[in-house]
């Protein structure tokens, strides 16, 4: 029967086209804000890491300062912590063999340039890390390896790059044992990885949610050789003033200040397998800390924070209170156009009444009236859902255009958001035809067959 | 075939109660051709729609071809009424936008046959009415004599034990009406028992027995040229 009703709902459809489109009309725009707003969430609520969110962590301390008692200053996440380490805990942290993992890292920016100009010089994003990222986050290796343990310590001018760069700066061939410039310094390519690009950027927060991608990996121990400041957040925090030397400062004594002092700029994850290791973990980071608050480089109480990538994305609001208010919004409209939609669906379903008195004359059941109204609206629900997708397709248009250029790249709706459209504008669509389907359904045949 | 007893059915309205039928009694043996005369609001349609199944009735026993349709869920009474009943109106009542072929094939899609068998029995009902030819006519497109004969196959398409036709002819000129008349008898004489509602002496005259309903009971009855009585 099904297809019986199909091609009843089609027919009624043509029979009827200013109020079918107007249905149409309406749960489309309905559901094309829905999908719009919905397709932003979906997006920035993406957790890339979601096949290790049981094991990876990211790792929060209390180092602010001990008259620091807000909550909201900018360097801290919505549990109060500050998401920066400092340069001294993490390479403490670092000489810990309890994690199965752990990576201390930020971002750095340099123009990039290739000794024979082969490629045209640019500012690239560089992630300067420890050598575990790799195996932390889970990124495979097509060429070479991983530098050296020791190059997270000493200077070591080696570096990975991803896929996309492998091809941008050599075609795509192994290019392990060749070489490429950082600001005029030569690096020697030591391993090529696949493209690690999560959206959003899970790893790196620290500058939005989608700015934390690079495709150039520098070994940790390049600190001090080349006096790395951050690309990004670099903040002090302390409750003394800063020690006034006596005499002036080397660069070099500058920038070991820096290291060794309150000033936060790192981030830190580990890779804790089970609850065991996470609690000596923890123990692990509680001694450490205890050890530090003597020389007062800690001056609050122990407060700590692990949190799951999918935690870290909260802490963090990718998924703003704004684009959440912006979906309910988007849902009540849905709502409001399905209650048109009903109204409207109504209308054409008791002008089409006689006809559903002949039909229940010649033997159609209530339910069997009710299922053929369903599919009717069913059928609209459909036609909604696939203009709702042109129509949505428009509205991340415009989003596109009102965003920055990292996140209009990831606006896109996939094969999943397409499919959730059709099913919602079905979804809104039966709820919208299931009051007048029933009403007609329920309405004696003779009332109509008098009224022919 | 049909026996009703005692039925009896009233309208209420907040200030009114209407009697349409009371103590209606009314025995139809198969086969027969009965026709159901009487003044407008004596209660003919009333009848017609408690005989057809398409409304309740409030007291009294109605038995059709042996099976009590008091207390039947919807769906049992829809189908009863699919297979047992087939109804004429006066106004036709085909579905403008389906063609006469696809008029005819209503009923028997909620009859759940399979396409081998609706399609043979649309052609075998739109033959027997005349209209094979014009199947894939919109009704719009036929006059009005054609479109109730293209009702005429819509009922008898399901083989049903019994029609019920009101005013069959009503909307008819009296050339077209002896047609459909002489196509009803035809029906008749081949086993199917007709109940037809009409204001016409005439045409109530042609059928075998006539019951006279005045005030929502049978008033009268005259057997014509049959056996069968009204109890």
């Amino acid at each position: 029967m099904l297809s019986y009703y199909l091609q009843l709902a089609w027919l009624s459809v043509r029979r009827t086209p200013v109020m079918s489109l107007l249905m149409i009309l309406t749960l489309a725009v309905g559901v094309a804000v829905s999908m719009t707003m919905l397709t932003l969430q979906h997006v920035m609520s993406t957790n890339g890491l979601a096949a290790k969110n049981d094991t990876l962590y990211a790792l929060q301390i209390d180092n602010a300062s001990a008259g620091d008692g807000g909550t909201s200053s900018g360097n801290k996440l919505t549990n109060g912590l500050p998401y920066l380490l400092s340069y001294r805990t993490v390479t403490t942290l670092l000489r810990s063999d309890i994690p199965l993992h752990q990576v201390a890292m930020h971002r750095w920016a340099a123009a990039l340039s290739l000794e024979n100009n082969q490629v045209r010089p640019s500012k690239e994003l560089v992630r300067v890390t420890s050598r575990d990222f790799f195996a932390l986050f889970g990124v495979p290796f097509i060429y070479g390896q991983v530098w050296d343990k020791s190059a997270d310590n000493d200077a070591r001018y080696q570096v990975v790059i991803d896929r996309t760069m492998n091809q941008r700066l050599f075609n795509g061939e192994n290019s392990v044992g060749r070489s490429l410039q950082l600001d005029g310094r030569p690096y020697q390519v030591v391993g090529v990885v696949e493209d690690f690009n999560p959206l959003p950027s899970v790893q790196d927060l620290t500058q939005g949610a989608f700015g934390g991608n690079a495709s150039i990996y520098l070994p940790f121990g390049l600190h001090r050789a080349l006096q790395m400041m951050p690309y990004g957040s670099m903040t002090y925090s302390s409750s003394h003033p800063r020690p006034q030397p006596q005499e002036p400062l080397t660069p070099e004594q500058q920038y070991e200040q820096i290291l060794q002092e309150r000033y936060f700029w790192m981030q830190y994850w580990v890779e804790l397998p089970d609850a065991d290791t996470k609690n000596a973990f923890v123990s692990y980071l509680r001694n450490y800390f205890d050890e530090q608050r003597k020389t007062d480089f800690f001056e609050r109480d122990f407060k700590y924070a692990l949190s799951t990538p999918s935690q870290w994305l909260a802490l963090n609001q990718v998924v703003s209170n704004d684009t959440r208010v912006m979906t309910w919004l988007a849902l009540v409209f849905l709502a409001v156009c399905i209650i048109n939609t009903i109204a409207l669906l109504l209308a054409k379903l008791l002008k089409q009444a006689p006809e559903t008195g002949i039909r229940r004359a010649l033997g159609a059941s209530r339910s069997a009236i009710f299922i053929q109204n369903l599919v009717e609206s069913g059928v609209i629900g459909v036609l909604g859902g696939l203009l709702g997708i042109a129509l949505s397709q428009l509205g991340l248009g415009l989003v596109r255009t009102l965003v920055s250029r990292d996140e209009a790249a990831v606006v896109y709706s996939d094969g999943l958001t397409l499919l959730l459209t059709i099913a919602l504008a079905l979804l809104a669509s039966i709820i919208a035809g299931c009051y007048p389907a029933w009403r007609v359904s329920r309405t004696s045949p003779a009332y109509y067959l008098k009224n022919q | 075939m049909l026996q009703m007893e005692n039925i009896s059915k009233v309208y209420r309205t907040e200030t009114v109660a209407t009697h349409a039928l009371r103590d209606f009694n009314l025995h139809v043996q198969s086969g027969e051709f009965v026709s159901v005369t009487g003044p407008s609001g004596a209660g003919k349609t009333t009848f017609l729609n408690i005989a057809g199944l398409l409304e309740q009735f409030d007291n009294g026993r109605y038995m059709l071809d042996g099976i009590s349709v008091s207390g039947l869920s919807d769906s049992a009474r829809s189908k009863l009424r699919n297979e047992k009943i087939g109804f004429i109106f006066q106004g036709f009542n085909l579905i403008p936008d389906l063609n006469i072929y696809d008029n005819v094939d209503v009923p028997l899609r909620y009859r759940g046959f399979g396409r081998k068998e609706r399609q043979r029995r649309i052609d075998k009902a739109l033959e027997q009415v005349g209209l094979a030819a014009r199947q894939k006519h919109l009704p719009s497109q036929l006059s009005g004599g054609q479109q109730q004969r293209a009702a005429i196959a819509r009922a008898l398409a399901g083989e049903p034990a019994f029609l019920l036709a009101d005013e069959p002819t009503g909307n008819l000129d009296s050339i077209m009406a002896r047609q459909v008349m002489e196509l009803l008898e035809q029906i008749n004489s081949q086993g199917t028992t007709i109940i037809m509602v009409t204001h016409d002496p005439d045409l109530a005259h042609r059928a075998q027995r006539n019951i006279q309903i005045v005030d929502g009971e049978v008033a009268d009855f005259h057997g014509f040229n049959a056996t069968a009585a009204a109890v």
